[in-house]
């Protein structure tokens, strides 16, 4: 395994904003670099796990959420700087991508076409970042959803991408037809987290109607699921490798697990006197990720033994708001910190 | 890149007669649709898992309404502060994380003043009962 070393991305440049449903090739992207040997950033918290390595973004980049790229880079959301921001952990560059005047990205993810797909809420559009041409491109939703705050996207198993809008929207895009459709949640605010589960279905939750639900993907219908714990704030949700549904419950404070097959729930408590679970995804094992506000730390958790095992925050406040990975590696973007976070989980990673 | 640069002329409405709002002014509805739809109800009792409601938000006692579940940033900020005056929600709107270090809140905050005064403004407003 090779040593990351820490990076220091120094500044951004900005780009001319791409019209809506145009293209633009962004000529001055940025590149960064100090970095250092010392294995940690300034700031970062000593006592960290040996498998983990920090690097800085640039500052006010606030990363939202994370995705890998094909070629073994990092993507991020870089909502409060408009950009969609491109990591290489092997040497510490950073990249950032502007994504056009209003922009403030939320969710982004790797698609079937090798491409950067993301819900920008600014834009209130759906964008792609081709990494091979640099183009990109975004669709806003329909004149009838003004302002739908997008959240979360995910592709299905035919490839057709779905997101959500926490103004109370969900909806579907398909590339290869560049037809957009979008439907109201049937109880208003809240669709935050979207997944689809390996044999290609969708579900979402919502985190002010505190339900889960499952998208028809022939019709777009949305069938409310409602967990056992009421007011619980589901906030996002993941899908293991059989099919079950793991849901991070903000105000409810614990991980809980949806079989669809069965309709069981079963609930599992961090430790702590009020804990906030926010992010939650489940890597190649079958290890279950959380952020956990209360506790400013990510807990992996195996459900075969029960067990969990805590990475603290690298300072104060580190607030990791969605979590994803590649085989062997995990992804945690410090939003409160201006850090990405990167655990190796595979020694041969 | 600030997210609400182009904010305030997508929300303004044109408009050259007095008392209209002008081509450069944010209205507040359009920023609370934008901003604060999402989380934050207005009606009395609506709190939800994620927001408190923002009835009656301008004066009222910080982190006061029993239907939400504070963070222990919000918690420390009306110990210090007690109510929400109009400057310190401006504070607050241009950059929670500074003025409630550790807030849960997701707005990032919002850099343009004339959007933070239109959106204050309009929470401020008497309102009639749903």
């Amino acid at each position: 395994m090779r040593p990351l070393p820490v990076a220091f991305a120094l500044s951004a440049a900005l780009l001319a904003t791409p019209a809506c449903g145009q293209t633009s090739q962004p000529d001055a992207t940025t590149a960064n670099v100090a970095q250092s040997s010392k294995g940690s950033a300034p700031g970062v918290q000593a006592g960290l796990p040996a498998n983990v390595r920090v690097f800085d973004v640039p500052e006010g980049s606030r990363p939202h959420d994370v995705a890998p790229a094909p070629d073994g880079r990092v993507w991020y959301t870089g909502q409060r700087r408009g950009t969609l921001g491109i990591l290489d952990p092997r040497t510490g560059a950073v990249r950032e991508v502007p994504l056009g005047e209003g922009s403030a990205p939320h969710g982004v993810v790797q698609g079937p076409d090798g491409a950067a797909w993301i819900t920008d809420s600014g834009l209130n559009a759906i964008v792609r970042y081709d990494p091979r041409t640099e183009e990109v491109k975004d669709w806003p939703l329909p004149a009838e959803f003004p302002d739908s705050n997008l959240n979360t996207p995910a592709f299905d198993g035919d490839g057709v991408l779905w997101f959500t809008g926490q103004a109370g929207v969900y909806g579907r895009f398909d590339p290869r037809t560049e037809e957009m459709r979008v439907w109201r949640d049937p109880e208003g605010r809240g669709p935050y987290g979207i997944a689809a589960t390996p044999s290609g279905d969708v579900y979402y939750v919502s985190l002010a109607g505190s339900h889960l639900a499952h998208i028809d993907r022939e019709t777009g219908a949305a069938s409310i699921i409602e967990p056992p714990t009421p007011q619980q704030g589901a906030r996002r949700v993941w899908a293991d490798s059989r099919g079950n549904l793991w849901i991070s419950e903000w105000a409810g404070g614990q991980l809980t697990r949806y079989t669809p097959a069965t309709g069981e729930w079963k609930s599992w408590r961090p430790e702590g006197e009020r804990p906030q679970v926010y992010a939650v995804y489940v890597d190649e094992r079958d290890i279950v990720w959380v952020s956990d506000f209360a506790a400013n730390a990510v807990l992996s958790f195996d459900p075969a033994s029960e067990r969990w095992t805590r990475y603290p925050g690298s300072g104060e406040n580190s607030s990791v708001r969605q979590i994803l990975g590649a085989p062997g590696w995990v992804y945690l973007p410090e939003s409160g910190l201006d850090r990405i976070m990167v655990v190796r989980t595979a020694e041969d990673s | 890149m600030k997210p609400l640069i182009g904010l305030v002329a997508a929300a303004a409405v044109a408009g050259a007669a007095c008392g209209a709002p002008s081509a450069t002014r944010p209205q507040g509805d359009r920023v609370f649709r934008q901003q604060c739809f999402s989380c934050h109800a207005l009606e009395p009792g609506e709190s939800t898992p994620a927001g408190p409601t923002l009835h009656a938000v301008v004066g009222r006692p910080i982190a006061a309404d029993q239907g939400f579940n504070y963070s222990p940033a919000l918690r420390r900020l009306a110990a210090r502060h007690g109510r929400w005056t109009p400057e310190l929600l401006d504070r607050f709107l241009a950059d929670p994380e500074a003025v409630a270090p550790g807030t849960q809140m997701g707005l990032l905050g919002l850099d343009d003043a004339t959007v933070r005064r239109a959106l204050i403004d309009w929470l401020g407003r008497p309102r009639e009962p749903r």
